[in-house]
């Protein structure tokens, strides 16, 4: 479904990004590891056209999509969520919601319906989906972190996408909230049958949901594929996971 | 002489003098909200009402001394620390609490002062016009460019302008709160970790920087009526300056007060009756061309 | 959501307000329903630059500009043309509306201080060319005595006149907020990137904010014609310019009616101070500072927290 072909970037020289390859098929979690710093982040913001890249190629069902602007992408039903929280601060978690569903129905130039009629079916759907449709009326900067992170992707659906990217999405979450967006995550992908990249740093999380993992150092690829063999290889072991032989193949 | 009168015409080489004359003014009062933009990050409107109290308390202290030819110097040399006092007292009284305050606020903010100080003024020197005597030694013209008359006065201003330049150049670059204040306009935080204390540095650049447009007040009171509302058109021509210039920069500042000066004095000579829109066409031209300003600019 | 009218008491307000306004003529003399008239289109005028300034994030620092434009437009249509002073009124607005959608085209690139001085030097330009152009606007002069239809040239007339367009305008400003427009403009100003990320066109939005803006500018402006006869360069001029965005300010930005609000403090607080002092200057400048200090939100913004705890937050817009 998705295919990065040697993907480049540098800044002022350094490569943030070197090399990197990465393919992801209909109805899949990938999850991208690597140490800090690793390049995961700016791989996801060249994927969805905040960066433009100095080299290689992105292809989304087949298209090439590199280096399109991040509003095109989102119509290409990529969504994404952001490792530091996004949102509307001022509006309420509703309105956070119904902004992303208006801009893809191409609403936005309607001045003079009340929004009040646009899009509640689907929004009330999706805010149930998540867990949050109690906290509606909230004002988003009054959530507590995790909520926030919840609604980071909540908007994100709101694209109705059909690929979504998560950078991150348990960073800073408690215990129970970690182990609510995982559920939310297998959710996505199982009963609404989404296709998910997503980065994460805590391993329990990544061998739990990922089907197939995409390892990353110092910018580029070093490897890719099945949990076992990733968890195998010896490249990994050495320059990411700590050299313990947990190889159970 | 009379080949390069003929490409260029006396009263053109005579206006731009008058035009550089006027840099002069502009580039000293927007050097000061340039530096106090760039590092202090507040766009302070009351720039304006402190070089228009400096021209009125130059009024007064030359008043004080005589009213004579030579009561000017005394003005001079005394109303740039009467305008940095008052700064100083308007910095550490109110402004230091709203640094943390988004520029919208501090805008309005010192529009607040603009208008107290512009009261101020009324309050102490009255509605009428106030005249300023032109020293001694400059005083009457002298024939320049095939006999026109041109001010004595205005090619001591011509002096002034450089020597500014070259201070403000030399407390930039070479002194240590220059250095300070040039590292703390690109990370504040930084400055402060290093066990600087950043509040008195801004306080003084700040200080400096109202100087500077009490130096102008000073320096333009005697070719002008001082009088109430010279403010207004000065401030907005001193950000123009600052913006076409690049926030922040000085010799940003300089740039932008020659474009200003010079399209100013070559317009009215052009085009009399609209010659005063030829600067701000000159600025919004500059500002299609270069939107964040022509040199560098610090934030 | 913000800018409501707070419930059940909100609207009987409102209720008394309106009534108010309209039997205002038959209780007090002339006078108050001059002031009365300058507040209304006061009031509107500063609610046209909020929404872009509070509900836009767009940093309108020369709103006067289209104020004075478009009642300079009506006036000069009716002094310099034949034409019905209807069609000047119609025009008015207009002109502000296209003099808006030119200026943000030109400075929509930039954003924050950038743009609202690039807004002040092209409206400077307006005000200077306003300001020279003796022959045909009258230069510092202005215009005076302009003649209007007969149905206006009582202050009763023009009261009421005011008050309806006033009112139909706000209808408009407030149907346009609660609009899908105006979630999205509100999700633009609360976050520009995330907004283009989610497709929104962030320049073409805010451009068609400004356009809206200065046409209710322009309306605003057109009234003044309407109320006082004249128009004089001063409308064009920065500091008014300053003063709406500190009605706002004062009102409450974030908050529907807080200009108007805002505008209402100043124009009557103004009008009294200045009838005993002249220095009245000096005692606004000590309360904006009051206010910048205190009431960082306005007052209607400090009601709505007062009374709607846990919904209501105060976010710097950094």
């Amino acid at each position: 479904m998705l295919r990065v072909e040697s993907l480049s970037k540098s800044f002022e020289g350094f490569k943030a990004v070197n090399n990197a390859n990465l393919h992801v098929e209909k109805g899949e979690i990938v999850a991208v590891i690597g140490p800090n710093g690793a390049g995961k982040t700016t791989l996801f913001n060249l994927i969805t056209g905040v960066l433009k890249p100095d080299n290689g190629k992105v292809y989304f069902k087949g298209e090439d999509i590199t280096g399109l602007p991040p509003h095109e992408i989102f119509k290409k039903r990529i969504s994404r969520s952001f490792q530091v929280v996004n949102l509307f601060p001022r509006l309420s978690v509703f309105e956070n919601v119904q902004i992303a569903i208006l801009s893809r129905e191409g609403k936005t130039w309607n001045l003079f319906s009340p929004s009040k009629k646009f899009a509640i079916e689907e929004t009330e759907e999706i805010l149930e989906r998540v867990g949050l449709i109690d906290k509606r009326n909230r004002i988003s900067a009054l959530l507590s972190h995790g909520d926030q992170k919840v609604l980071e992707i909540a908007i994100a659906l709101g694209g109705k996408p059909e690929f979504l990217i998560f950078d991150e999405p348990t960073a800073g979450m408690s215990p129970e909230e970690t182990s609510r967006c995982i559920e939310l995550i297998k959710h996505l992908s199982e009963k609404m049958g989404l296709t998910i990249l997503f980065c994460e740093h805590d391993m329990e999380i990544v061998f739990g949901i990922a089907n197939r993992i995409m390892v990353m150092v110092r910018g580029s690829t070093i490897i890719q594929g099945s949990c076992e063999e990733v968890r195998c290889n010896k490249a990994v072991q050495d320059a990411y996971l700590g050299g313990g032989d947990e190889c159970s193949v | 002489m009379d080949i390069v009168y003929s490409v260029l015409p006396p009263q053109f080489l005579s206006q731009v003098l008058v035009g550089l004359s006027r840099t002069t003014i502009l580039f000293i009062v927007a050097s000061g909200l340039s530096l106090i933009l760039g590092v202090l990050r507040i766009p302070n409107v009351a720039h304006g009402s402190l070089y228009m109290i400096g021209a009125f308390v130059s009024y007064s202290i030359a008043k004080l001394f005589g009213g004579g030819p030579s009561s000017y110097w005394w003005a001079l040399l005394i109303t740039p620390f009467v305008i940095a006092l008052i700064s100083f007292v308007v910095e550490r009284g109110v402004f230091q609490f709203l640094y943390e305050r988004e520029h919208l606020m501090l805008l309005l903010l010192t529009f607040a002062f603009s208008l107290v100080f512009g009261d101020l003024v009324k309050l102490i020197w009255g509605v009428e016009y106030k005249s300023v005597p032109v020293p001694g030694a400059f005083q009457g013209f002298v024939p320049l460019f095939g006999g026109i008359p041109f001010p004595l006065y205005n090619l001591f201003l011509l002096c002034v302008g450089p020597v500014v330049a070259l201070i403000l150049w030399f407390i930039v670059n070479k002194t240590k709160i220059g250095k300070i204040s040039r590292a703390a306009a690109v990370d504040r935080e930084m400055v402060g970790a290093v066990g600087i204390n950043v509040s008195w540095v801004f306080a003084t650049v700040f200080v400096i920087g109202c100087l500077l447009a009490g130096l102008g007040g000073v320096l333009v009171a005697p070719t002008v009526s001082v009088t109430l509302g010279m403010d207004h058109t000065l401030i907005i021509e001193a950000f123009l300056i600052v913006i076409i210039g690049g926030l922040g920069n000085i010799w940003g500042a300089l740039l932008g007060a020659l474009i200003f000066g010079l399209s100013q004095s070559l317009g009215i000579l052009l085009w009399p009756k609209f010659g005063i829109v030829i600067p701000y066409l000159a600025v919004v031209v500059v500002l299609l061309i270069k939107p964040t300003g022509l040199l560098k600019s610090t934030w | 959501m913000k800018g409501n009218l707070l419930g059940r008491k909100g609207l009987l307000t409102g209720v008394i307000i309106i009534l108010f306004l309209f039997i205002l003529p038959f209780i007090f003399p002339r006078f108050y329903i001059y002031m009365t008239s300058i507040i209304l289109l006061t009031g509107l005028l500063a609610s046209s630059c909020n929404i872009a300034l509070g509900f836009g994030g767009i940093y309108q620092f020369h709103h006067a500009v289209f104020y004075g434009a478009g009642a300079y437009a009506a006036a000069l249509i009716i002094t310099k043309s034949s034409l019905s002073p209807w069609i000047a009124f119609a025009a008015g607005p207009i002109v502000s509306a296209i003099i808006g959608l030119i200026m943000g085209i030109i400075s929509i690139r930039l954003s924050k201080l950038y743009f609202g001085m690039l807004q002040v030097s092209l409206g400077s330009l307006v005000w200077v060319i306003v300001y020279r152009w003796y022959s045909f606007t009258g230069g510092d002069d202005g215009i005076h005595g302009i003649p209007l239809p007969e149905i206006l040239s009582s202050a009763n007339g023009a009261y009421y006149f005011t008050l309806f367009i006033t009112g139909l305008s706000m209808f408009v400003l407030y149907r346009i907020l609660k609009s899908p427009f105006g979630s999205v403009l509100q999700g633009i100003r609360d976050n520009p990137l995330r907004s283009g990320i989610i497709g929104v066109n962030v320049k073409r939005h805010q451009l068609m904010t400004l356009v809206i803006a200065s046409f209710f500018a322009g309306v605003a402006g057109t009234l003044f014609v309407v109320v006082d006869n004249t128009v004089f360069p001063d409308m064009l001029f920065w500091t008014l310019s300053m003063e709406i965005v500190i009605m706002c300010l004062l009102g409450g930005w974030f908050t529907f009616f807080g200009p108007m609000l805002g505008a209402a403090a100043l124009v009557a607080l103004r009008t009294f101070v200045s009838s005993f002092t002249v220095y009245w200057a000096l005692i606004l400048g000590i309360l904006f500072t009051l206010v910048i200090f205190f009431l960082p939100n306005g007052i209607l913004g400090y009601i709505e927290q007062k009374f709607k705890k846990g919904t209501e937050v105060s976010v710097d817009r950094g």
